[in-house]
């Protein structure tokens, strides 16, 4: 197979397949329903991915009877079995000796697919496959194929069962065929690629199943529904972007029901696994409770339930021999609580997605109640004690959709969220300290950990929260001999501390008997006196303070630049330390922020955009740097974002340090020529190059300095893609420049005569060309979210074509050199963006 | 039943014009008699508990008895008390309430009897020696069925009554005898099943806690009391938290009624504008006057602030601010967890995450509250009962800032709040123009409350023991930043000069003041404050320049440092009890008094050099910035040492004092209660 064939954009290859004069052949059409068989997936163990492959693989077998289920009416059984056994023909002529099944089930194990273990022995596998094959797309693309088809069709199925064929090329067929069998094909090729790919795309299959044509969602659907049995946040994230998605149509069209009618379908909860495999699912109680640091024995109660208390109890009551309730020690409340186990297994109550969906119902609930608090300073304390209320119902078994692992939410530090800088909605920031585990739906939640249970530690240790590091303590001690030094003298209280606290810990709660008299300190005066200069103690004052400059000043009014400022290391250190949870191992903090009023979905569509192209410029080896931070669309006004740790906005940067932004560098770096400044400029200006591409390409827009951050490696990262593509803020015509470059920029560059600015006009061109190589890859994410959205950034007709237009496909490499120089000589000399930002600081107060 | 009882309430309404008695007074005089009742009637004790009691004729009649009486009818009266706790464990509820309203009676009746006798005695004459033991453990054990069980409200009030009115039958708790039962058959599980519950919190969340801090101070020098013991080690959040609220909402309750009628007398300030000063000083003891503080509420602050360390969390625990008649209202919802027990458990942790909660209303905590409260307790200290909530207040402040993490707690940075403390109105100064402080950690607000306190309280009726307790408080918090390296943004200028003013005051009433007060002491502590600013203002103070402003403010007060210098030089050279004293305090002075002697010639010659009579705080602070390195400290030792708090033996008098006076206070409102306890029997005989 050629690789022109392959460079043939799907649209081509459409055309083709229409024009050509439709040729029957058996021998194609069987073929060309092979892939959706899912044992075929199977046998192409050459693909890379054989592990990922089997494990999407083989869990087709449940959404075959799903499928018969739902489409029982449409499928004719005759045409569906004749189809069936075309295909297992298929099948023994490729493979000679069948694979074992039960082999394969065994790599399964994440999903634990049991039934094919179950009836296995005595059932010969090819039966079953048999019987499970009818697969509504393969039936259909049965009874299409004598209509349609052609020769053309056995190379564009050459192509979709070769290794090149992904993701990409598969929601681009999907979206641009008109041709229900490649449709259907499709869909079921779907089931092989790996899920993290599909979940990329996954706000494209869920608006192309919203607002195209029946055959379209019909190819998607199976996919969709098998995922949603298979895990509760697909099954959430589905349900979410369902929402959002149909938001925009009118409530009485058809199609409308559609989508709604699938979220409905997840949200009832009816998409779960059957009850006897998941009951299978369930972990010998043991093996978890021992291994798991003390988490409580394995349940499957997705809340914290009494019986998880119960043990906290029992464990602190091992501490502690603690006087607690007596109703708790009770063993009947264990009872009742593991016959309520099995009870939610049986029955099916719909508790499956309730704990998450509660979590996330209450965050916006917060949000929302923020935003009728008139000043920042009320809405922080108001965050603060809400956040405090939530804590009170955690461990459950809930989780950050945005977080890359899985684990469970045991705990919001809430004295450290904070409040973000907006102007009328309450947009929040919240830390959340999480328990990494192999799975949030089988793994247990683990025990509450009352907030004190920290505190015998700490007063064992004393100063872990005192800000004196280990080297500083032990240089105390040794300040016990030599009183010479007058730096080490001053340690000497240090050491009576821990005489005086020590005692302490052994007679705690009653009354103490080991008092430290003052008299018995102010007797030790007959030796020797040591005598201190004044000078010393300011000195040492002043120069303290001079050494943390990188803090910022605590502002009522922006509340988040101190959070923010603080490096993320030196936060996940601190939180840690204070966490009742800190010392299990597998221990992390995440945070995430709330939006609650505010529409996400071009945010999503900006961070898609953005990881395609950082996946193309990584692919073609362009060292441009971005940021894409995750997106979560909760609804069409709410959703979560994953925050950028260790970046502050230039706006806060130059506020706070009164700096300009090259004397910032140099103050937080070191000077010109130092290493790290040089490595700090570097990685400004290829954030630079990456997102003045971005800009270009996506029309970004409302580029001022309070969304523009900069990170402590000197990377910018834009954040707010509120405006991209069609719309701008008010059409009051700024901003016409191709990007926001500022002569303060080019300052940090080493100004325009610079190495580093040429390199970064250089960067621009590569990441240009390599742009325009994969072009359709990054289209094509834009033009189906266009679909049935009235999203302000696909406002009028021209979007697409603009958008296409501006990677200059009919231009030479050269032409696009002086394209470059020309966008980068017009946006420094742009007055416009100068009058943005002062525009912006007279209204917004942002500098 | 029902009835019965509502036939026996007419024929008592119309029998009571007459001089006829009642039917349950004749049967009273039965027991009184000395032959057994069931002689005549089997059925007496099933009837005596269907009459509604007559809780004064019993007392009385109890009361009336002598010794020897006493002697003849015990065994009735051992059997009227066995039927009482048998009746407990009726289905009835009239049964039950009447059972616990006898047992009232007859605590209380035996106990006004015989002040003089001893607890055996008593114990001996309700339930006999023999079977006390068993009998009080039936009694505990019904009692905390009931309270634990599904029963009705009322009866569970009545219950809690009950025990209060046991455990304040004697003045002197310790003296109570048969609380040796109590201790054995604890409650202690009862009264947290109370408090984790929301429902049972709100309709007896006060009883409990009060019954609790009481029985923590039965005999608590002498002996191992297993309610210390199991208080200090509760850990479970939501009863501490239940525990928490109840303060909470007590002192809210306590707080709003004095900011009502403070409003109140604030209409009549202004109409009268002429005596403006002196009208608000009489209002405001007037005001002050007007209701009690609440020390029983207090006590059990302090207890569990003291004993239990997982307490401390439930300290900063937020909650909105409790308004108005609205309290239970609000209160109820945001009570944070549901309690173990309550909820199926597939319904609870998510499900009450919608917090009914009034966008106006503003966040608080039961520290914020407190310190509110300690203000306006803090504010007049005259009469004995004040001075000692108020001294309670210091001691619990104390234990707090003893506490590494309520110090951690009050110095986090991210929780600010806008604590209005009250302020004495007085003449020299404006009353609450500082409606927009800026929010700070609650150490800010401590340290206000503190220095509040020291500017107001110079009087010749001198509070030496609540001053001593305030400078250590500081001296504590100050302790705390230093260890931690914590820069806390406070105006310290205002504390310095508060104590400046304190060190004058007692300077010039020394006289007045040596013949009650050793006022080295306190001095000391003053001076020892000041040398950890001079000493160690490295580690905690927030700018350089704030330690210029200390040295400042040194040199601009020189006169009165001198003057105690002399004061105590003086004492020192005497031979007599203050020498000791005086002379720790010369040796506190020498780092201020070199300060002093460095840098006032400095500033003189400055002044004569630059031809200036009078220089400005600018031109002082120039010369200090520049003359630090010529001068040379003496390292003390010990300044950031302090002694830690404990209750014995210093405070355990005042605690005996304080629960007697508790003790007293419940005693009289538990029986008002009881007394009107018609209400609930109608309720009951509606229901049954």
């Amino acid at each position: 197979m050629g690789d022109t064939e392959l460079e043939l954009s799907p649209a081509q290859l459409e055309e083709d397949l229409q024009k050509s004069p439709s040729v029957s052949s058996t021998s194609t059409t069987s073929s060309f329903s092979l892939p959706s068989s899912p044992s075929s997936g199977l046998h192409h163990s050459d693909s890379p991915s054989t592990g990922d492959t089997l494990l999407t693989n083989s869990p087709t077998l449940d959404i075959i009877t799903e499928g018969v289920s739902e489409l029982s009416l449409v499928i004719d059984p005759e045409v569906a079995r004749k189809a069936c056994q075309e295909v297992l023909q298929k099948v023994k002529k490729q493979k000679g000796d069948p694979e074992n099944p039960d082999a394969s089930s065994d790599l399964v194990n994440g999903t634990a697919h049991t039934e094919l273990g179950d009836g296995g022995g005595t059932k010969p596998p090819k039966i079953r496959e048999e019987e499970e094959e009818p697969l509504p797309g393969s039936v259909k693309s049965a009874q299409r194929r004598q209509k349609n088809n052609s020769s053309k069709q056995s190379w564009l199925l050459r192509l979709f069962e070769s290794k090149l064929f992904d993701i990409s090329m598969a929601i681009s067929y999907l979206y641009n065929s008109k041709e229900p069998g490649v449709q259907a094909y499709i869909g079921n090729r779907l089931f092989s690629f790996r899920h993290d790919d599909v979940d990329f795309y996954l706000p494209q299959l869920l608006n192309m199943y919203i607002h195209m044509d029946e055959d379209v969602g019909d190819a998607i659907k199976p996919y969709v529904v098998h995922r949603c049995r298979q895990s509760i946040s697909f099954s959430l994230q589905c349900a979410w972007l369902l929402g959002a998605y149909s938001s925009d149509m009118h409530i009485s069209t058809q199609r409308h029901s559609r989508g709604t009618k699938l979220r409905k379908l997840i949200l009832s909860d009816e998409l779960k696994p059957a009850s006897h495999r998941a009951r299978r699912e369930l972990p010998p109680p043991t093996s978890h409770g021992l291994s798991d640091h003390g988490l409580s024995p394995s349940k499957r109660t997705h809340q914290r339930s009494k019986s998880d208390a119960t043990v906290s109890i029992s464990l602190s009551s091992n501490l502690k021999r603690t006087a607690s309730n007596p109703k708790v020690e009770n063993s009947q409340d264990e009872d009742r609580s593991s016959s309520s186990d099995s009870l939610d297994l049986e029955t099916g109550t719909p508790v499956r997605l309730t704990p998450q969906r509660e979590f996330i119902k209450s965050l916006m609930g917060i949000g929302k109640r923020l935003a009728t608090l008139p000043t920042k300073e009320q809405k922080t304390l108001r965050l603060i004690s809400e956040l405090s209320l939530l804590n009170h119902k955690l461990p459950a078994r809930v989780w950050l959709p945005t977080a890359a692992f899985d684990h469970h939410v045991v705990r919001v530090p809430h004295t450290q969220a904070v409040v973000l800088n907006s102007k009328d909605k309450a947009p929040y920031l919240i830390y959340v300290e999480v328990l990494e585990c192999d799975n949030f739906e089988t793994s247990s939640v683990p025990v509450r950990i009352p907030e004190t249970r920290i505190r015998s530690t700490r007063s064992v240790e004393n100063l872990p929260d005192c800000g004196v590091t280990a080297e500083q303590r032990t240089g105390s001690f040794y300040a016990v001999s030599n009183y010479d030094n007058d730096d080490e003298a001053w340690s000497v209280d240090d050491i009576g501390e821990l005489q005086v606290e020590l005692p302490e810990i052994h007679t705690n709660s009653c009354d103490n008997i080991s008092q430290f008299s003052v008299d018995s300190i102010t007797s030790q005066e007959s030796k020797e006196p040591i005598y201190i200069a004044a000078g010393d103690i300011r000195r040492r004052l002043s120069e303290q303070l001079a050494h943390t400059p990188t803090t910022f000043r605590k502002d009522p009014e922006d509340p988040s630049a101190v959070a923010l400022k603080e490096p993320w290391q030196e936060k996940v250190h601190r939180i840690r330390e204070g966490s009742p949870y800190g010392h299990l191992p597998n221990w992390r903090l995440l945070s995430v922020i709330v939006k609650c009023g505010d529409d996400l979905r071009q945010e999503l569509l900006a961070f898609q955009v953005l990881k395609q192209l950082q996946t193309i410029w990584e692919q073609e080896r362009v060292p441009l740097w971005i940021k894409p931070y995750k997106i979560l669309v909760i609804s069409s006004d709410s959703g979560m974002i994953e925050p950028v740790v260790n970046a502050v906005s230039i706006h806060q940067v130059k506020k706070q340090s009164q700096l300009s932004l090259l004397d910032y560098f140099l103050q937080e770096h070191g000077s010109y020529n130092t290493e790290a400044f040089l490595t700090a400029q570097r990685n400004f200006v290829q954030s630079c190059a990456g997102y003045c591409l971005i800009c270009y390409l996506l029309q970004v827009k409302d580029r001022h300095n309070g969304n523009i951050l900069l990170d402590s490696e000197g990377h910018i990262i834009h954040i707010d893609f509120g405006f991209i593509l069609s719309s701008s803020p008010r059409n009051l015509g700024f901003e016409t420049s191709a990007f926001k470059l500022t002569s303060e920029f080019v300052d940090v560059m080493g100004g325009l005569d610079g190495d580093m600015f040429n390199y970064y006009k250089m960067l621009m061109l590569q990441g240009l060309i390599a742009a325009r190589k994969h072009m359709d890859k990054v289209v094509q994410i834009v033009e189906i979210m266009q679909q049935g959205s009235q999203l302000p950034c696909f406002h009028g007709s021209s979007t697409i074509r603009n958008l296409k237009e501006r990677f200059h496909m009919s231009l030479t490499e050269e032409q696009l050199q002086v394209l470059v120089e020309q966008m980068v000589d017009g946006s420094m000399r742009s007055i416009t963006t100068k009058l943005y930002d002062g525009f912006q600081y007279l209204t917004n107060g942002i500098m | 039943m029902a009835q019965v009882e509502k036939k026996a309430g007419l024929l008592r309404r119309t029998s009571s014009k007459k001089p006829l008695k009642e039917k349950v007074v004749l049967m009273y005089d039965e027991i009184f008699a000395k032959d057994n009742p069931t002689k005549t009637n089997p059925h007496f004790w099933d009837e005596l508990f269907l009459m509604k009691v007559n809780l004064e004729y019993l007392e009385a009649k109890l009361e009336s008895l002598d010794g020897e009486e006493v002697m003849k009818i015990q065994d009735n009266i051992n059997s009227l008390f066995h039927h009482c706790v048998q009746a407990l464990g009726e289905e009835h509820q009239i049964k039950v309430v009447n059972a616990l309203q006898t047992l009232c009676a007859l605590f209380r009746g035996v106990h006004q009897k015989n002040k003089s006798a001893s607890g055996f005695d008593i114990i001996n004459m309700l339930m006999g020696f023999d079977k006390a033991e068993h009998r009080m453990k039936d009694l505990m054990e019904s009692l905390n069925t009931l309270l634990c069980g599904e029963s009705s409200d009322s009866l569970k009030s009545l219950c809690l009554k009950l025990l209060l009115c046991l455990v304040t039958v004697t003045d002197n708790i310790s003296q109570n005898t048969i609380l040796e039962y109590v201790m054995i058959n604890s409650i202690f599980e009862a009264i947290l099943q109370i408090l984790s519950d929301v429902s049972s919190r709100r309709q007896h969340g006060y009883d409990a806690v009060v019954l609790l801090a009481l029985l923590v101070n039965y005999r608590k020098y002498e002996s191992v009391n297993p309610y210390i013991v199991k208080l200090s080690i509760l850990d479970d959040e939501p009863t501490l938290d239940g525990m928490g609220m109840v303060v909470h909402q007590a002192l809210t309750e306590y707080n709003r009624q004095y900011k009502d009628k403070e409003e109140e007398n604030q209409g009549g300030f202004f109409s009268t504008l002429t005596s403006m000063v002196i009208a608000s000083f009489l209002d405001n003891s007037d005001l002050l006057m007007t209701f009690r503080t609440n020390e029983a509420i207090l006590l059990a602050l302090y207890e569990a602030v003291h004993l239990n360390r997982n307490f401390i969390t439930v300290l900063a625990q937020s909650h909105p601010e409790i308004n108005m008649a609205t309290t239970p209202a609000i209160a109820a919802p945001t009570t944070p967890t549901t309690p173990l027990g309550t909820t199926p458990p597939s319904l609870d942790m998510m499900n009450s995450t919608e917090l009914p909660l009034d966008p106006n209303l503003q966040t608080s905590n039961l520290l914020i509250t407190f310190l509110k409260y300690s203000s306006i307790v803090m504010q007049d200290t005259k009469d004995e009962h004040r001075l000692n909530s108020a001294r309670l207040c210091l001691i619990i402040l104390t234990c707090i800032a003893e506490d590494q993490y309520a110090d951690a707690i009050l110095h986090d940075d991210n929780m600010n709040f806008r604590v209005n403390l009250h302020r004495m109105p007085m003449r020299h100064r404006k009353k609450a123009a500082d409606k927009n402080m800026p929010s700070r950690p609650l150490v800010c607000a401590v340290l206000d409350l503190m220095v509040e306190f020291i500017v107001t309280h110079m009087m010749k009726d001198f509070p030496m023991d609540l001053y001593l307790r305030c400078v250590q408080i500081i001296h504590k918090l100050i302790c705390y930043q230093k260890r931690s390296r914590i820069r806390l943004h406070y105006t310290w200028r205002e504390l310095w000069s508060a104590l400046i003013n304190l060190l004058k005051f007692l300077l010039s009433n020394e006289t007045v003041l040596l013949a009650k007060h050793n006022i080295f002491h306190l001095a000391l502590l003053v001076i020892n404050l000041f040398n950890m600013f001079i000493t160690y203002g490295d580690t905690f103070l927030p700018t350089p320049s704030s330690y210029d402003e200390l040295y400042y403010e040194i040199v601009r007060m020189h006169q009165v440092f001198d003057n105690l210098h002399c004061m105590v030089l003086r004492v020192s050279t005497n031979t007599g009890q203050w020498k000791e004293p005086a002379s720790k305090v010369t040796h506190a002075l020498v780092n201020i008094r070199a300060i002093i002697n460095h840098f006032n010639p400095k500033i003189e010659s400055y002044a004569a050099v630059n031809h200036i009579s009078q220089l400005s705080e600018d031109q002082v602070l120039e010369v200090v910035r520049s003359n630090y390195d010529t001068l040379t400290l003496k390292l003390q030792d010990g300044l950031d040492q302090f002694e830690r708090y404990s209750e014995q033996p210093k405070e355990a008098a005042f605690f005996k004092e304080l629960v007697r006076s508790i003790s007293l206070n419940v005693r009289k409102n538990v029986s008002l209660n009881t007394l009107s306890q018609d209400i609930l029997l109608k309720e009951f005989s509606s229901i049954s």
